[in-house]
């Protein structure tokens, strides 16, 4: 991918490499247009949050691409940190709106309202849907948004700094490793579920497109100020990882896919490298979540289900593992094209006996195609791209690279 | 009821009585005055008169009677059992005959027997029931007694049991006996008897005789406790002391604590033109201000002081907390303690066999649902995620079977092997179409079996709907087998753990004793060893994901069979199903054996901690799960040595 | 100097005990054959010397302070300065054979140094390159070269780690006689400056090395000397040459 010669730097800069160079410029067009058109009244608000949370299922899909297409971990979990995210943001959202939802009626009372008072009347606003006024000792920080804020990369991360710790310190790889993910995943969901978990069990936790602060701006604005700052924010993520995965850093982190007993007798500890993509990733995910959901309006346990993570990974596979822009692409493709059939965008096909209406078919067709893709197109999207700047890559021997990343003879432990 | 009476009619008037002679109004008229208004002490000659009778009629007079449905006819000032009331006219039924005839309604007195006289009857009743014929109606008036035990049923019972022909029922009547004597006995003695009797046993209302025996009474007082003393609360210790002041409160010994209610209430009544006192209203945002400003207003007599912590301290000083039980005879609330304890420790034991119950049947379902996984990831280290789809490919095939074939039993024993054909089926459509073409990529394998999964599921919710199907079981796995009040098993799950049964020993049979086995065998421990020897693996692979999938449909007509039938039945298992399989060992039928059990227990053993919340039962259980994997990362059962392939 | 000294190493696997109280010496620097017929533990040796396999009882010492191996992990005894090269060239393939080289240098090798410090010592680079002859071939994929230049490249990324003690597993075989000549030349070369224990099968090769000879038997040692001393060793004669 790269010229280098022994005079340059082994690898081009990712500002300076052709792919993340389109990427960015596409992405920046893409904003503007979408905003001239928002403005012009082309496309509603609620089609530029779609838009927006788009941009940041992306930003988890390079997230994604980085733990798995680079280093080999297929993380079933990753849609968990992308919800703590969330629901760190959300809780301040939740807090502050429905402060100031409580706040005027309490002054209106003959004496002003204590500290207190404030708390026990936000609380039992909040919690009285799960039967509780009490703040959990996790909504400690809640109104702070700097503290709330740093909760966006904090709790994603010492999530998958212990777990990843206790994952790959007993070496558990491969399909175990999946399973394991996906294990947290669902025990994270479980817990989220139940009322007495401090975030309202499975009402979660909602009104958070009002954005307190902004009470007077219309929807239309903070739908397009969100858009852009999921814009930027996948800008930031694409760069961070290119940057990453770019140099020696990629390097062992493709190696660790590839072959990771060799890398450890070449001195390097495979499990930091792992410990060190698993938590980058999930820190950006949890990024991802907490601007995805203020646009989303609402999160959920559902969310965090495995299932959501596995779609991550379908995302990731059908764009194109071991190449940055693909996850990209993969994840807009199909989550756009996943809400046209089941909004009802899709025609419906009558077929004389049988009316195929998308809203029931399209998963089925998602289903398959994504056999199909892993059979007869591992490269994915970003294959297309290969094809179109015509750079045949040579035919390989070895089971290596990311579309073989996974073929080993030995799984499991070591 | 009538058909009863006239059952013991027919008996009874076989039996030649002295002084028969009369028929009931006889009797009656003879009672005239005692019937019509009757008292406590004089109703008993007339229910004498009348048991001695033994006239069939008693006991269906004796329910009108009770039930208030006994009128004066003023005409011919006979009795009669009033049928309907319909404005002026009623319509009255001869006692003796059972003739009814229309009278006018102002014609008619009500007999209206007090509270303690139909208590009598009640018990004049209870003797007729516990006496009769039909052994259904002896068992009703035991299950009557027991609902509402009372000290007048143990002369009744006692009465009864000599006569009492079931042996069955003689034990039921000898335990209620018991049970009356321990709550109602004559002398301590025979209380304390009784009590001690009750130690074997570990039925409800056993448990519920000792435990309102020992009924206790919180109180305070100002003396030293008396009376039977159940526990002495010491504030601090058995209680805190703001519960002990809190009981003071109740009790009146001691004025409220002033609450943070009370302060902002008394603040408000006390607000002059935004001020309280010379404290303007904005300061008062703080708990601090408040209790300033209101401790001024108490200075000022316009509220009742605080309650200081020195009083507090000084009125839990002063006061005792006990708790007194109802029952005086501190004898029999010993004996009742005593007793308690043993039937709890007893009560503990069975719950821990139901509990185990419960375990071993869940383990059995996890084993299902899990051992065709098992099968498939060991032999070939193919992950299938559309294993749970199998499972409700199954579970719909037992469905349709039971729409074409209305009888369960003949649609169940022909879903069992069907399930199996055409999970199996689908399992090696699969095999050849997809995962042939992915072996030795095992994550690519999850991914495409994913894809398979949402279509399956898609396409069961596409076809069958989104709501649940029910699967009838036949009526003779209807029901459950009770080994006691508390331990009991469904027969469901039994059938369930016989099919897991089984299939453990089918596939140890298949994989130990068949061609096909050690060929299995052969191609899990050493695929190029195997295939150099000339065993096909395209062909093995396929007959295992045949047999694993097959064996995925079986389980989810069992699953189906008590849990409902849903296009995510198979997601629900698929989870757990991987963690049996992780848990246990990979590629071991006996790891799959200890996954299951170690996983059903566990999950079980969790719930019953806090049984309302199962949620968090599978959370711990997964987060044990995940730490279990730290420290045995191969599973229970681990393949050894180079085999293991690491 | 004393480098390394496995000391009464046992091992075990179900019950077949792969390493049966094995005790050997080397210095720094030295040159040592290690031969021995099939299932004589030679693998399992190199395993448990780089930290794959941990014995069941026994101890590892190495370099001046002493330190015990045992328990370490793979790569920090990599780090600690032991290479190992693989029987079957094992280099990544889908990474250019400069990505390769860059790897295996000597440097810092915890995440965050390899994150930030993005130099790749160019110089070192392409001195590594022009001694393994690949210099043309920087910036292919590994992938693609022959099976001799794998080789090579291996070779090449063991000198980059710089290690005090490397170990080569059976190198001479599937080579022509002139590679073999080549590699031998290599290895005692390497000799020269640091401690080489070559695991090897082939006895033609081992006379070319003319070093010291470790006879392995059943898991321990049978005989150690000269490769004349011990190809006159009866036991050696029995178990081995005389087969």
């Amino acid at each position: 991918m790269t010229d280098a010669t022994l005079a340059l730097p082994s690898r081009t800069p990712p500002v300076r490499q052709t792919s993340t160079m389109v990427f960015l410029a596409s992405l920046a067009v893409f904003a503007v247009i979408v905003t001239i058109l928002a403005q012009q009244g082309v496309i509603s608000t609620s089609f530029v949050k779609t838009l927006g949370k788009t941009l940041c299922l992306c930003l988890a899909a390079v997230a994604m691409d980085v733990v798995w297409g680079y280093t080999g971990i297929l993380s079933l979990g990753h849609m968990a940190f992308f919800g703590l995210g969330g629901y760190a943001i959300g809780m301040w959202l939740m807090y502050a709106r429905t402060e100031a939802l409580v706040a005027p009626g309490l002054a209106a009372q003959p004496i002003p309202p204590t500290p207190s008072e404030l708390q026990d009347a936000i609380g039992s606003q909040i919690f009285g849907v799960v039967g509780s006024s009490d703040f959990p000792l996790i909504w400690m920080f809640a109104d702070s948004l700097f503290l709330q804020m740093a909760m966006v990369v904090l709790v994603p991360g010492v999530l998958a700094l212990v777990f990843g710790w206790l994952a790959f310190r007993s070496r558990v790889t491969g399909v175990y490793l999946s399973i394991l993910t996906q294990a947290m995943t669902l025990a994270l969901a479980l817990y989220l579920f139940q009322n007495d978990s401090g975030l309202r069990g499975n009402n979660g936790l909602s009104g958070l497109q009002n954005i307190p602060g902004f009470e007077d701006a219309p929807q239309s604005a903070i739908s397009l100020a969100f858009f852009w700052a999921s814009a930027v924010a996948l800008a930031l993520g694409y760069l961070l990882f290119a940057w990453v995965v770019s140099g020696k850093m990629g390097s062992v982190l493709r190696a660790v896919r590839d072959d990771e007993a060799r890398v450890r007798f070449l001195g390097y500890h495979v499990e930091s490298f792992k410990l060190f993509a698993f938590v980058l990733t999930a820190v950006v995910t949890g990024i991802a979540g907490a601007l995805y959901y203020p646009q989303a309006g609402i999160i959920n346990p559902a969310e965090i289900a495995p299932i959501a993570s596995i779609y991550l990974a379908v995302w990731v596979a059908i764009g194109g593992r071991g190449r940055l822009y693909g996850a990209a692409i993969g994840a807009a493709f199909v989550s756009l094209l996943s809400s046209w059939f089941t909004g009802g965008g899709a025609p419906d096909i009558d077929l004389g006996v049988y009316t195929v209406r998308w809203t029931d078919w399209w998963l089925v067709l998602l289903g398959l195609s994504f056999v199909a893709v892993t059979l007869f197109a591992p490269k994915g999207i970003g294959g297309l791209v290969d094809l179109l700047t015509e750079k045949r890559r040579p035919e390989r021997q070895g089971d290596y690279g990311p579309d073989k990343g996974a073929k080993r003879s030995e799984e499991g432990v070591e | 009821m009538h058909r009863i009476l006239i059952a013991i009619l027919a008996v009874l008037t076989l039996i030649p009585v002295a002084g028969r002679a009369q028929d009931l109004q006889t009797i009656l008229q003879l009672h005239t005055e005692e019937v019509e208004n009757p008292g406590r002490r004089s109703v008993g000659v007339v229910i004498e008169d009348l048991i001695a009778a033994r006239l069939p009629a008693v006991p269906v007079f004796l329910t009108h009677w009770q039930d208030r449905e006994i009128v004066l006819n003023a005409e011919d000032g006979q009795f009669y059992a009033l049928v309907d009331e319909d404005g002026d006219t009623a319509t009255i039924r001869n006692l003796d005959t059972g003739d009814e005839s229309e009278v006018a309604g102002d014609s008619l007195t009500e007999v209206r027997p007090n509270g303690g006289v139909r208590r009598e009857i009640a018990a004049a009743l209870v003797r007729f029931q516990l006496s009769d014929e039909n052994p259904a109606n002896r068992r009703a008036a035991l299950d009557a007694i027991a609902r509402r035990p009372d000290a007048d049923q143990i002369a009744p019972l006692t009465a009864s049991i000599e006569d009492e022909q079931d042996a069955a029922i003689r034990a039921d009547k000898d335990r209620l006996l018991n049970i009356l004597t321990a709550r109602y006995g004559e002398t301590t003695e025979a209380r304390v008897e009784a009590i001690e009797r009750l130690g074997g046993s570990i039925t409800s209302d056993a448990r519920a005789a000792l435990s309102q025996i020992l009924e206790a009474e919180d109180r305070v007082s100002a003396e030293a406790p008396d009376g039977n003393i159940a526990q002495v609360y010491t504030p601090g210790d058995q209680i805190s002391r703001t519960e002990a002041y809190g009981r003071l409160v109740d009790a009146e010994l001691a004025p409220a604590p002033v609450s943070g209610g009370a302060i902002r209430d008394a603040l408000i009544a006390n607000i002059d033109g935004g001020m309280v006192l010379d404290i303007p209203v904005e300061l008062l945002d703080t708990d601090a201000q408040r209790r300033a400003a209101y401790d001024r207003l108490a200075q000022a007599g316009r509220v009742p002081p605080f309650v200081t912590q020195d009083r507090i301290d000084a009125a839990l000083d002063s006061h005792s907390f006990y708790a007194v039980y109802e029952e005086e005879d501190a004898a029999v609330t010993d004996a009742a303690r005593a007793t308690l304890r043993s039937v709890e420790t007893q009560v503990s034991l069975n719950q821990t066999a139901d509990l185990a119950l419960d375990a071993i049947s869940l383990a059995s379902i996890y084993f299902l649902a899990a051992i065709g996984l098992a099968i498939t990831f060991g032999v070939m280290g193919v992950i299938n995620m559309a294993h749970g789809e199998f499972i409700m490919m199954g579970a719909y095939t037992g469905y349709v079977v039971q729409q074409i074939v209305p009888d369960y039993t003949w649609s169940l024993i022909i879903a069992l092997p069907l399930a199996f054909v055409v999970a199996g089926a689908a399992g090696i459509a699969m095999e050849r179409l997809i995962i042939r073409h992915l072996y030795h990529r095992p994550l690519e394998t999850l991914l495409a079996t994913f894809g398979v999964s949402i279509a399956l599921q898609q396409l069961a919710k596409n076809i069958f709907g989104t709501q649940a199907r029910p699967l009838t079981s036949p009526d003779w796995l209807s029901g459950q087998m009770v080994i006691n009040e508390l331990v009991s098993i469904s027969y469901i799950r039994i059938a369930i753990f016989v099919l897991a049964g089984l299939f453990l020993a089918l596939l140890l049979f298949i994989l130990k004793r068949t061609r096909l086995g050690l060929e299995v065998r052969a191609v899990t421990q050493n695929p190029g060893m195997a295939a150099s020897m000339g065993i096909d693996p395209d062909r093995i692979n396929m007959a295992t994901f045949g047999l694993g999938s097959g064996i995925a449909g079986i389980a989810g007509v069992a699953i189906g069979l008590y849990a409902q039938v849903t296009s995510e039945m198979g997601a629900n298992y698929i989870v757990q199903s991987f963690m049996t399989v992780v848990v246990g060992g990979v590629g071991n039928v006996w790891g799959t054996l200890a996954g299951a059990s170690l996983i059903g227990v566990l999950q079980k053993g969790i719930e019953s901690l806090n049984p309302s919340n199962t949620l968090a039962a599978q959370t711990y259980m997964i987060l044990f799960i995940i730490i279990f994997i730290q420290f045995r990362p191969r599973g229970i059962v681990a393949l050894k040595g180079r085999a293991a392939g690491a | 100097m004393r480098l390394l000294e496995v000391d009464g190493v046992s091992v075990t696997f179900d019950g077949f005990r792969a390493i049966n109280n094995l005790s050997l010496s080397m210095g720094e620097p030295e040159l040592r054959a290690v031969i021995g017929p099939n299932g004589a533990g030679k693998t399992t040796f190199m395993d448990i010397v780089t930290g794959k396999t941990r014995p069941d009882s026994g101890r590892v010492i190495w370099g001046e302070e002493n330190r015990n191996l045992i328990g370490l992990s793979e790569s920090s005894i990599a780090r600690a300065g032991i290479g190992r090269k693989f029987q079957k060239p094992t280099v990544f393939e889908d990474q250019t054979v400069r990505e390769n080289l860059a790897m295996a240098l000597k440097a810092r090798r915890d995440p965050f140094a390899v994150l930030f410090r993005r130099s790749d010592m160019p110089a070192r680079l392409a001195e590594l390159a022009e001694e393994i002859a690949l210099t043309e071939h920087l910036t292919r994929k590994a992938g693609e070269l022959s099976h001799g230049q794998k080789q090579w490249l291996e070779i090449g990324m063991l000198l980059a780690q710089e290690p005090r003690l490397l170990l080569v597993d059976e190198p001479a075989a599937g080579m022509t006689p002139a590679e073999r000549t080549h590699t031998a030349d290599l290895l005692k070369r390497l000799a020269q400056t640091r401690a080489v224990i070559v695991v090897e099968h082939d006895m033609e090769f081992v006379r070319r090395l003319e070093c010291k000879v470790t006879v392995l038997h059943e898991g321990r040692v049978l005989a150690e000397g000269s490769l004349d001393h011990v190809t006159k060793n009866q036991d050696v004669i029995d178990v081995y040459l005389g087969r």
